[in-house]
């Protein structure tokens, strides 16, 4: 097993109910992942958790045989080695494009750095690009150089937040593709939280649904479609499944 | 049990103990409160204390009135209506707040004294022998005009910069309810900006407790002159710091008075996009009297002392030795820039502590660390002398051992002055410090964790360059006020340390009147630079 999340309970404080219920996952590598929820679900938290930015009241969380928290041990999140896309994308401002890829590889060599450097620019097609200001680019191109950023260092797993909230509809499905090809390409296990099951559906080899704080469904996305038929209810993305069936799997 | 600390490093020890050093001294005030009174107190409360009460009393309210009033008409006018001058006045009406209150004091008395300017011409070119008393400034009222004139700005742009910011929807449609110009104003512009006015109005309040050079220059008995009376008159020090904490609990009792008037009540807007105030064409005599009256109140507060004091400067100048100026220059910047950096400083470590804390006791502590501000100077003076002679008290055998020839040292030294000065001014400091964090927010930090830098690194490399502008803010405001502040560096100074505010202040009062308008001037230009850079600097931030 790559990662293992196991019974994770978790509030933020002064708050009364938990905002993650005994949550328990397994990923295998190279997975993609969809954490799908409305909001104030839990699905963010569970990637904050992950992150190390948040400590969680209880649980086990391990990847690659690394315990990353249990009773005894909570590794800072400059020490777990998982890259996070975050909803605005966080780029520096006061940084190039080039510079924010090039700041969390601070403890590779000169040469190295610049290789690298190239790799993930050219990944998310953007080598012309290293010299801008986030602010000279447009909200589809801060995404990917949020992901180049995020990917550089090569984590064990990667996490995105709501990768697709702050572009407009037509971008969105653009990017979708985009971020697909860019995850399998790099082949990197990925973790991302959505609130649209559309991109839920494209994107992820499986699918977490979150309510309240507690699972609802785990499963492929042909399974959760599988639900809607017994249950009788549709999914809100009407003709979008198929097509997103026989786009992944 | 969940840990509140997200991890308990380096950054939390020291952010502990910046604000436990910082709010100790005032518990020294606290604890005053309970020795035994002397002789001098039972006769201070049997006699005198209700007259410092009286006065303190009717020097606030009516401070409050007055500037609301002033400042309140403005910024309305400022916000709704466009006339002759007022994109200039529109700024230029801050200007006032580089004169402190005890340099324009003394100015205005200089001005209506019999030599003054204006019996002399009175005097002299129309041959008008006036009775002086018409022209003594001198008294509760005189003090009262001269807070008015020196602070009304403090109500005039927290209210203008709220009331530009109202959304034209809101006026308009009271418009087309049917309401004309002064019923909108009453009606809906006042209970809107309640909040806003009573920020200002309490800052107004709080500056005028704290003052000390014009109550003991016009000679109007309050808490403060009472505090130095009894600490240098009487040499007892027991009744100055019962003196201080009844004087603190004056200033307890109007923050709670402006956190029951504020209310629960926030005003927000119930849409996002908010469509700024169209303005208001004037023309004709209307036009003319909004212009005429921003000018007036203008001159009043800025032209016409400052007009003064450059007069003064070039009768006088030479008459002071340029070495001797020069160096109470070096003692201001000096004694300025170091408590600036410091506060500074400890504003950042205890800002990221802030961030770093969860739960209300991480909202709690660093606003312990801000109520140095609305503690009058003269307590504090007190609060950290008795500190600091406790400190010396202790250190005395380490004294001895060391071969000092007294015991008495970190409370006669320059530690001690500063030390004040960050107590005093580290809400200054620290709100910006605090907004520039707010500003950023959490997601730069974090993403800085993920990829691999720890708290300390991530603060030099992501934090302190994105708040480059709430650092050199926070810097400023502080050394301005530094620079002005009269009765912590009167009570506080090392012997024979003079910085421009003492030596203009030791001026006026030994009646050398036009002495003193050299280091006024140097003052007042300084501070009036920071604040059109500010203005400047806030105008573009918001566009």
């Amino acid at each position: 097993m790559f990662v293992a999340i196991e019974d994770v309970c978790f509030s933020y404080t002064d708050a009364k109910t938990r905002a993650l219920d005994n949550f328990t996952l397994k990923i295998e590598k190279g997975e993609v992942i969809s954490i799908l929820g409305r909001s104030g679900s839990g699905k963010s938290t569970v990637l904050r958790l992950l992150a190390g930015l948040e400590k969680p009241e209880k649980g086990r969380l391990i990847i690659q045989d690394e315990v990353l928290f249990d009773d005894k041990i909570f590794l800072q999140p400059e020490k777990r080695g998982i890259g996070m896309v975050f909803q605005d994308y966080a780029l520096f401002p006061h940084l190039t494009v080039a510079e924010n890829i090039l700041f969390g590889l601070f403890r590779m060599k000169k040469a190295a750095k610049k290789k690298r450097l190239q790799e993930v620019l050219e990944l998310v097609e953007l080598q012309d690009f290293g010299k801008r200001y986030p602010h000279q680019l447009s909200g589809g191109q801060q995404q990917r150089v949020a992901i180049a950023r995020a990917v550089a260092p090569n984590p064990h797993l990667i996490l995105l937040d709501e990768p697709f909230s702050n572009l407009d509809a037509e971008l969105q499905g653009k990017i979708r593709e985009e971020l697909r090809d860019i995850l399998k390409k790099a082949n990197i296990t990925s973790i991302f939280v959505t609130h649209d099951e559309k991109d839920a559906h494209i994107l992820a080899d499986r699918i977490v649904k979150l309510k309240n704080g507690r699972i609802e469904f785990v499963g492929r996305p042909c399974d959760m479609l599988d639900t809607y038929r017994q249950t009788g209810v549709q999914p809100s993305t009407d003709g979008f499944v198929e097509k997103s069936l026989t786009g992944v799997n | 049990m969940q840990h509140r600390f997200t991890n308990i490093n380096a950054w939390t020890v020291s952010a502990v103990i910046i604000i436990f050093l910082l709010f100790l001294p005032n518990l020294t005030i606290v604890t005053g409160l309970f020795t035994p009174s002397n002789e001098n107190w039972e006769h201070m409360k049997k006699f005198v204390l209700w007259g410092f009460v009286k006065n303190s009393l009717i020097l606030t309210a009516a401070t409050a009135f007055f500037t609301i009033l002033i400042g309140l008409s403005l910024a309305w006018l400022i916000a709704q209506y466009d006339f002759p001058m007022r994109h200039f006045l529109k700024w230029a009406l801050i200007l006032p707040l580089s004169i402190p209150p005890f340099i324009g004091a003394y100015t205005y008395h200089g001005m209506l004294s019999y030599t003054g300017v204006i019996q002399t011409t009175l005097r002299e070119n129309f041959g008008m022998a006036v009775n002086s008393a018409y022209f003594d400034i001198m008294n509760l009222p005189g003090a009262i005009f001269i807070y008015t004139m020196f602070l009304f700005p403090y109500v005039y742009s927290i209210a203008q910069v709220y009331l530009s910011r109202q959304s034209a929807s809101l006026i308009e449609s009271t418009r087309i309810l049917g309401k004309g110009p002064w019923k909108t104003f009453f009606q809906v512009v006042l209970p809107i900006s309640r909040i806003s006015i009573i920020a200002g109005a309490s800052l107004v309040v709080l500056e005028v407790l704290n003052d000390y050079g014009v109550v003991k220059y016009y000679g109007v008995q309050t808490f403060t002159t009472a505090i130095f009376q009894s600490w240098f008159g009487l040499g007892d020090i027991e009744s100055s710091i019962k003196l201080a904490a009844s004087l603190m609990g004056f200033v307890i009792l109007i923050l709670m008075i402006e956190k029951l008037l504020r209310g629960r009540r926030q005003y927000s807007y119930s849409t996002t996009k908010v469509r700024p105030l169209p303005l208001i064409k004037l023309s004709g005599w209307k036009a003319a009297a909004a212009a005429g009256y921003g000018l007036f109140i203008l001159s009043l507060a800025f032209f016409i002392p400052v007009a003064q004091l450059i007069d003064w400067t070039l009768l006088t100048f030479g008459t002071i030795p340029m070495g001797a100026f020069m160096n109470y220059v070096r003692n201001s910047v000096f004694v300025a820039g170091l408590s600036a950096t410091l506060i500074i400083a400890f504003a950042l470590i205890v800002g990221n502590f802030a961030r770093m804390v969860r739960g209300r006791l991480g909202k709690l502590l660093p606003r312990l660390t801000v109520l140095g501000y609305s503690i009058p100077g003269a307590v504090i003076a007190v609060a950290v002398v008795t500190a600091f002679i406790g400190l010396d008290r202790f250190l005395a055998p380490f004294y001895v051992w060391a071969g000092f020839s007294t015991t008495l040292v970190l409370s006669v030294s320059i530690v001690l002055l500063v030390t004040a000065y960050i107590i005093r001014f580290f809400a200054i400091g620290y709100n910006s410090i605090e907004t520039g964090y707010d500003k950023i927010g959490t997601d730069f930090r974090d993403a800085s964790r993920t990829l691999g830098l720890g708290v300390t690194k991530t603060f030099f490399k992501v934090d302190m360059p994105m708040m480059k502008g709430a650092i050199i803010s926070g810097f400023i405001l502080v050394f301005i006020d530094v620079l002005k502040e009269i009765p912590l560096t009167l009570i506080l100074r090392p012997f024979n340390f003079d910085t421009l505010s003492t030596k203009a202040f030791q001026y006026a009062s030994d009646e050398k009147i036009m002495e003193a308008s050299q280091a006024s001037l140097l003052i007042i230009g300084i501070s009036a630079l920071a604040i059109v850079f500010f203005y400047k600097f806030l105008e573009r931030e918001l566009d």
